[in-house]
């Protein structure tokens, strides 16, 4: 699947052209040349301004801070299994995974590009609806706390992470989305990640 | 049900099956029941009435990050006139579940973080390490014969002579294969402890908010022999526990149980319940709390039989430890009672719980008064907390310690001196 893909590509972007990254990210912070670098490891695949470009790779620009901090922790720990992200941010502590969670939560968040498919739109929104997403991820999907916001994120990892959701593969850091997803079809997984990828990124409020 | 025009289009898309094939074909004319017609999500909101259908409430964030003891405010604690408490360990993200090893080490189960901690007491202070980590939602811990068991989603370890090998931790017995628990996420974490038979018992909860489930797999408490056989189930229409333990000298099996979101602000309550006899229904699905009918899959008659609450702990209290009090240090009012950590809710507009209560029996012995004993985690004024009480666990010495997995910290309580 793409999320294999991407997790090559990305690797072989890390690795050649790690330098050039570390020049081009977004906002480098003053004064902190050791927290910048790490930043600009995380936008080699995440894109510069937070928003990624790369397929299967999440956009984290606008992401709720509590929700990037616990994430974070997650691949530190080898909870959340990932053989680009832990070697990564192993090591980090707190504080480091604090900041950076502080630096792409402040990035506005972009709207997806790609033409919508009026009725999967459609679709998409009836599935929401009746599933409740915006109890939790907020009616406009811009989450908050440690609820991801969906509005604007990219389809393809919304596909994947949904369909983990949905096999039981990924179960954290709640497991209420595996409740939810349960039995849920290739085709709703797919008119929910299209719906809610071309939502409008709200303007942040967290 | 609700939202009709969304279940009609998706009419026969089946979902919300038990979705292990074996089992399915085994329970299929149960299965018939509840296969059509059912919206994305149905567990998650089956049960929301019109008026919670925009509803923001959610679970509230974990806090992953080590919080400083300067930052744990534990002179906010209130304790009954003589008794004490004071910050016993701290610097432990999402500590939950404890359980003491023969040679004194307390060990301390996790979800979200995915680690397992041993606190040791030096004397004046504690130190922890980690004993095993990244795993996914080890809450469940226990000791027996010099081992440590540990139960993860859905993964069962033995840690053998643990206590003498803290400082280089050898790799578990892997014992999943044995106890063959269904691969569910959700409700799928675990609480261990051992009976006074011998035997560790294990809860399987339901893999939903609200749903039907094959009593045989899902919703039930289990007793196996330590090495996974011999299979039992204890106790049935169990939709979630994660506390339970024995009455001294009875025997008896005491147990909390979370019953289900959205049916509304102030119930169903969650529940302490008593296992008299070996299989007893404790309702789930279709009888909630002190014997509501559910107002969706239950009907006339569906609380027949049901073993009721022994006590009912609140709306959405998310009871969770419970031990008696075996200890002789606290007043003789406390000695055989029971206390329970309420974390606290998340699913009604209006906090509620945040505390650990004292569960004292009624005469028969069949019924418990529920009265506060550890409160000051909530600030009712400003319907916050800051900090949620997981389990308890009663030292030789007669003190009390408390988990809270919101600040990674244990309490200890003590009366007199």
């Amino acid at each position: 699947m793409g999320d294999r893909t991407a997790v090559r590509r990305c690797a072989l972007i890390f690795a050649g052209i790690g330098a050039v990254c570390a020049a081009s990210a977004a906002e480098p912070i003053p004064g902190d040349a050791e927290l910048a670098a790490k930043i600009a490891a995380c936008t080699s695949c995440h894109g510069a301004d937070g928003n990624s470009t790369s397929e299967g790779i999440p956009s984290l620009a606008g992401q709720p801070e509590t929700l990037l901090v616990n994430q974070l922790i997650l691949f530190r720990e080898g909870v959340r299994r990932s053989e680009l992200m832990r070697p990564l941010v192993r090591g980090f502590d707190d504080g480091t995974i604090i900041a950076i969670a502080r630096h792409f939560a402040a990035l506005p968040p972009k709207s997806v590009d790609g033409a919508a498919d009026p009725a999967l739109v459609e679709r998409g929104r009836e599935l929401a609806k009746a599933g409740h997403c915006g109890t939790c991820h907020l009616p406009d999907f811009s989450g908050r706390a440690q609820i991801p916001r969906l509005a604007g994120q990219r389809e393809d990892y919304l596909v994947a992470t949904l369909t983990g959701y949905r096999n039981d593969v990924r179960t954290r850091p709640d497991t209420s989305m595996n409740d939810i997803m349960r039995g849920a079809s290739d085709e709703e997984i797919r008119a929910l990640a299209h719906f809610l990828a071309r939502q409008a990124p709200p303007a942040m409020t967290h | 049900m609700k939202n009709t025009d969304t279940n009609q289009r998706l009419e026969g898309i089946p979902r919300r099956a038990l979705h292990r094939p074996g089992i399915a074909a085994a329970v299929a004319g149960l299965a018939l029941v509840f296969l059509t017609g059912e919206a994305l999500a149905q567990g998650w909101a089956q049960g929301r009435p019109p008026e919670l259908a925009d509803s923001p409430l959610a679970p509230h964030a974990g806090r992953l990050t080590v919080t400083p003891p300067d930052q744990i405010p534990v002179d906010r604690i209130q304790v009954p006139p003589g008794f004490k408490v004071e910050l016993w360990a701290h610097g432990m993200p999402g500590a939950r579940m404890m359980t003491r090893g023969d040679k004194g080490t307390i060990f301390v189960g996790t979800r979200q973080i995915g680690r397992v901690y041993a606190v040791t007491d030096t004397g004046s202070t504690r130190e922890h390490s980690i004993v095993t980590e990244g795993h996914t939602q080890p809450n469940g811990v226990a000791f027996r014969d010099g081992s440590l068991y540990v139960g993860a989603i859905n993964k069962i370890m033995r840690f053998d002579g643990i206590e003498d090998q803290l400082d280089q931790v050898p790799a578990p017995v892997e014992m999943t294969k044995e106890f063959d628990l269904p691969s569910d996420g959700h409700h799928g974490w675990k609480f261990l402890a051992f009976g006074p038979d011998g035997k560790l018992y294990v809860p399987v909860g339901a893999p939903c908010n609200k749903c039907e489930v094959h009593p045989d797999v899902h919703a039930n408490i289990r007793r196996y022999n330590p090495d996974g056989s011999g299979m039992e189930i204890v106790a049935r229409g169990v939709r979630n526990t994660v506390g339970f333990d024995f009455q001294p000298g009875t025997g008896t099996l005491w147990f909390t149980d979370n019953d289900p979101d959205w049916l509304s602000e102030h119930g169903p309550q969650c529940e302490l319940n008593r296992v008299s006899q070996v299989g007893q229904n404790f309702g789930f699905p279709y009888c909630h709390g002190h014997g509501i009918i559910d107002p969706e899959i239950g009907k006339p008659g569906s609380c027949d039989g049901v073993e009721l609450p022994a006590a009912l702990m609140g709306p959405h209290s998310a009871p969770l430890g419970m031990r008696f009090y075996t200890g002789q240090m606290f007043p003789k009012e406390f000695q055989g009672a029971m206390f329970i950590a309420r974390r606290g809710s998340w699913n009604r507009t209006v906090n509620f719980g945040f505390d650990v209560v004292l569960g004292q029996l009624s005469s028969d012995g069949k019924r418990a008064a529920i009265s506060p004993f550890m409160t000051g985690f909530l600030d009712t004024a400003n319907n916050s907390f800051w900090g949620r009480p997981v389990d308890v666990l009663v030292m030789p010495d007669g003190a009390l310690l408390v988990s809270d997995d919101h600040n990674g910290a244990i309490y200890r309580i003590t009366y007199g001196g």
